[in-house]
């Protein structure tokens, strides 16, 4: 007797379990049927490779997606940038790969001007005790961001930079990933300072980004009601810091630059990936700060602003690396090409070669492999800081209630400006892993863009899992179109398979999309509104 | 006994709204204060102005002999403000646990006030890695209570304790409430007239955003015409 009723009421709770979760059975008895019908409309083997590739496209389109999630949950900012700064990522991850000596030649010029700016918490200071009348602090941020502006501008001119020059056949870029690609690459001529003493250079490059950061300071207190709190040391030790960094690199910047040139494919393609990771955090949290903070809850605004945005670094993109498409060399690591290649089964995984053979068919290891273990790890770290970390639990409560995480003395704002950089650090890394698969392309962005934000409809929008599994499922359905365009799907009742023609790739991905959100409104792990 | 808060004539607009126009009150260390009035007189956005949340645009509020003017929400709230919001405002994705971590502003502070939550509310212990959203809505009031006590706070911001609890659940409430006072001063937004008068020893009546009245809660209770026209039928 006294086991029954806690059967029944457990019965009661799986019976209830089933029926709320029907749609999400549905959706995995279709996506089953889907693969099945699949695997017996193809070979084997050109289904193996197929989903391989599916997962690789949703590996990468996963690395953006999350982000873009993570952001929209957390802040509610649909950051429409978010493809540029993926391709803004393939790009200057693909200068620091092929070309570090333009990399470190821009290290200095942009390191001093920043070191300026970063006293920013001193130019607040002196800004709110400075002395002015209504229409002097209108005109003197205006003033101060201008000359600040031009003297950077003017400044940049004369530092020494060997850069490509797209508009020249013998110097566009592609050039130099041809060249690096056979292995024929030579050390670019090293620049000089133009016209100007370096001393005078470096500190009016300090200078013009000091004023530069005064007059965002100013524009900044021109409204607020409180002096600003003195400057911490960190702001002086950071600013410290980074101007070292600038004169350190300038001093050693020639056997930098060959040591650099020297080093194989392998480490320069991960030094690329560390770095361009790095500099996009640094690059998402001032857009966070400079761009978006003035702008939460203001929907509309926030969407004009990340959408010109995107236009800018898409312009900016092409005006200095050009609009052809280029490549970007496989690191040798995962491009073997010699003797026993292409491998043969899982123990050739570890030999070096660029392809092997795994169930008939040929996998490239950098394409499939290594893309798919990047999504894999990046998947792993953000699951673990979301799980186990502060950081991550104030983000899973930041995502539900920010002021009221807030109201628990927590600084919610630092935590939005963390998000954003990680979601942007995640997004340009995903740029420059595409990089040596995809090649790259000005459209890289706006292509991704359209994936991601499929996918994240698909997972449910806030849902880091969700988006995870919108990147899987749009992934694995568009390389299964394309490859069916090719073989044709067989369909009972028609003479001949039906073949999808390319244009049909996008819509069946939109479609399912459709399909998710009748049965799903909210996604597959949306919360319900 | 000395001043903790003091409200001087704020006036908070939300948007285009004027919602207080004018809010002046103080509360004295360890002592619990009830705030008053009608639906939508602005009682909420006071505690929230009190905050910063919804920063009022003149007037000041002094919190333990500092002007709270142009500082930030967490920077109010880690002077010492605990705040438990209205309609159980506790974070569903998270564990028990990690509602009460989240709270902390030091390392082991959890740890620290263990016995005195779990000793109020010995159902959290039981329910500690359960998810928010799995709690009932008694225990979700119990679990916002208890996340104001994480830290050491001189000044508890209590919105509507009782709203939507069963009867034994609010006496439990009020006991916890009574309980916790010892340990922190308490300033309660309530509707239920019966419950305010039996926790607080002054009361502060907010009447369309403006402060209209205040006392001793012993005085209001055998003061009908007052109830009557501010609060509606005692």
């Amino acid at each position: 007797m006294t086991t029954t009723a806690p059967t029944a009421t457990r019965a009661a709770n799986a019976s209830r379990w089933l029926r709320s979760n029907r749609g999400r059975f549905g959706l995995a008895a279709f996506f089953g049927f889907v693969l099945i019908y699949s695997l017996f409309a193809m070979e084997t083997d050109d289904f193996f490779i197929t989903i391989i590739r599916g997962l690789a496209v949703g590996a990468i389109t996963f690395l953006v997606v999350s982000g873009l999630s993570l952001i929209l949950g957390l802040m509610d900012v649909l950051n429409l940038a978010h493809g540029e700064l993926y391709m803004l990522g393939a790009y200057v991850g693909w200068m620091i790969y092929v070309r570090p000596d333009t990399f470190l030649d821009l290290v200095t010029p942009i390191a001093l001007a920043l070191s300026g700016m970063a006293l920013l918490p001193l130019w607040r200071r002196i800004a709110s005790q400075w002395p002015s009348g209504k229409w002097l602090r209108i005109i003197v941020p205006v003033v101060a961001m201008v000359v600040g502006l031009v003297i950077i501008v003017f400044l940049f001119s004369k530092f020494p930079l060997s850069i490509w020059n797209p508009d020249v056949f013998t110097e566009a870029p592609t050039n130099d990933a041809v060249a690096l690609d056979a292995g024929t690459q030579v050390v670019p001529e090293h620049a000089g300072f133009e016209g100007i003493s370096p001393l005078l250079g470096l500190i009016g490059m300090w200078l013009g980004g000091a004023v530069l950061g005064f007059g965002i300071a100013a524009a900044v207190e021109r409204k607020a009601e409180v002096a600003a709190p003195k400057p911490e040391r960190s702001a002086f030790v950071i600013s410290g810091a980074v101007a070292l960094l600038a004169v350190v690199v300038l001093a050693v910047n020639n056997p930098l630059t060959e040591w650099w040139y020297g080093l194989g494919t392998t480490p320069r393609f991960f030094a690329a990936m560390l770095l361009t990771t790095v500099l996009a955090f640094g690059l998402g949290t001032f857009i966070e700060v400079v761009f978006i903070r003035p702008l939460y809850e203001r929907l509309l605004y926030q969407i004009m602003m990340t959408l010109g945005l995107g236009f800018i670094l898409l312009e900016a993109v092409r005006s200095v690396w050009g609009r052809p498409q280029f490549t970007m060399p496989k690191p040798a690591a995962f491009n073997g090409r010699g003797d026993g290649c292409p491998g043969e089964g899982f123990g050739d995984l570890f030999s070096g070669c660029g392809t092997i053979k795994l169930f008939g068919s040929r996998v490239r290891m950098y394409n499939e492999v290594f893309i798919i273990l990047v999504g894999v790890v990046v998947l792993v770290v953000i699951t673990l800081i979301l799980k186990k970390s502060r950081l991550g639990m104030t983000i899973r409560a930041g995502v539900q209630d920010s002021e009221m995480v807030e109201a628990l003395g927590i600084n919610v704002r630092r935590v939005f400006t963390i998000t954003f950089g990680l979601g942007v650090a995640l997004a340009a890394l995903g740029g420059v892993v595409a990089g040596p698969a995809l090649g790259l392309s000005t459209g890289m962005g706006a292509s991704v863009l359209l994936l991601a934000l499929i996918a994240m409809a698909i997972g449910g929008l806030t849902s880091f899992p969700g988006a995870a599994a919108g990147a899987v499922i749009v992934g694995v359905m568009q390389q299964l179109m394309i490859r069916f365009g090719s073989v044709g799907i067989p369909i009972p009742g028609l003479a001949e398979p039906f073949k999808p023609s390319p244009a049909l790739v996008p819509v069946s991905v939109i479609l399912l999309m459709v399909v998710v959100l009748l049965v799903l409104p909210n996604g597959l792990f949306g919360r319900e509104e | 006994m000395s001043t903790l808060l003091d409200v001087r004539d704020i006036h908070t607009y939300i948007g285009q709204f004027h919602i207080l126009e004018g809010v002046s009150f103080s509360v004295q260390e360890g002592e619990i204060v009830a705030l008053l009035g009608r639906n939508g007189a602005g009682k909420t956005t006071t505690l929230k102005s009190i905050l910063g949340l919804t920063p009022p645009r003149t007037g000041d509020v002094e919190f333990g002999g500092e002007i709270l003017r142009g500082r930030h929400s967490y920077d109010i709230a880690a002077m010492g403000i605990g705040f438990v919001p209205e309609h159980r405002a506790i974070f569903g994705a998270l564990s028990v646990e990690e509602n009460l971590r989240l709270a902390e502003r030091s390392k082991g502070d959890l740890e620290r006030k263990e016995e005195l939550i779990f000793g109020l509310f010995p159902d959290l212990k039981r329910l500690i890695n359960l998810p928010g959203t799995n709690l009932s809505g008694g225990q979700q009031q119990m679990l916002a209570v208890a996340r104001a006590l994480v830290p050491d706070n001189r000044l508890l911001l209590i919105d509507e304790p009782s709203e939507g609890l069963a009867p034994v659940l609010i006496e439990q409430m009020m006991e916890a409430i009574r309980q916790l006072s010892s340990e922190s001063t308490v300033l309660l937004v309530e509707q239920n007239f019966i419950v305010a008068s039996r926790l607080a020893s002054r009361y502060v009546i907010v009447e369309e955003g403006v402060s209209v009245a205040a006392g001793d809660m012993a005085d209001l209770v055998n003061d009908e015409a007052t109830i009557r026209k501010y609060l509606g039928a005692a």
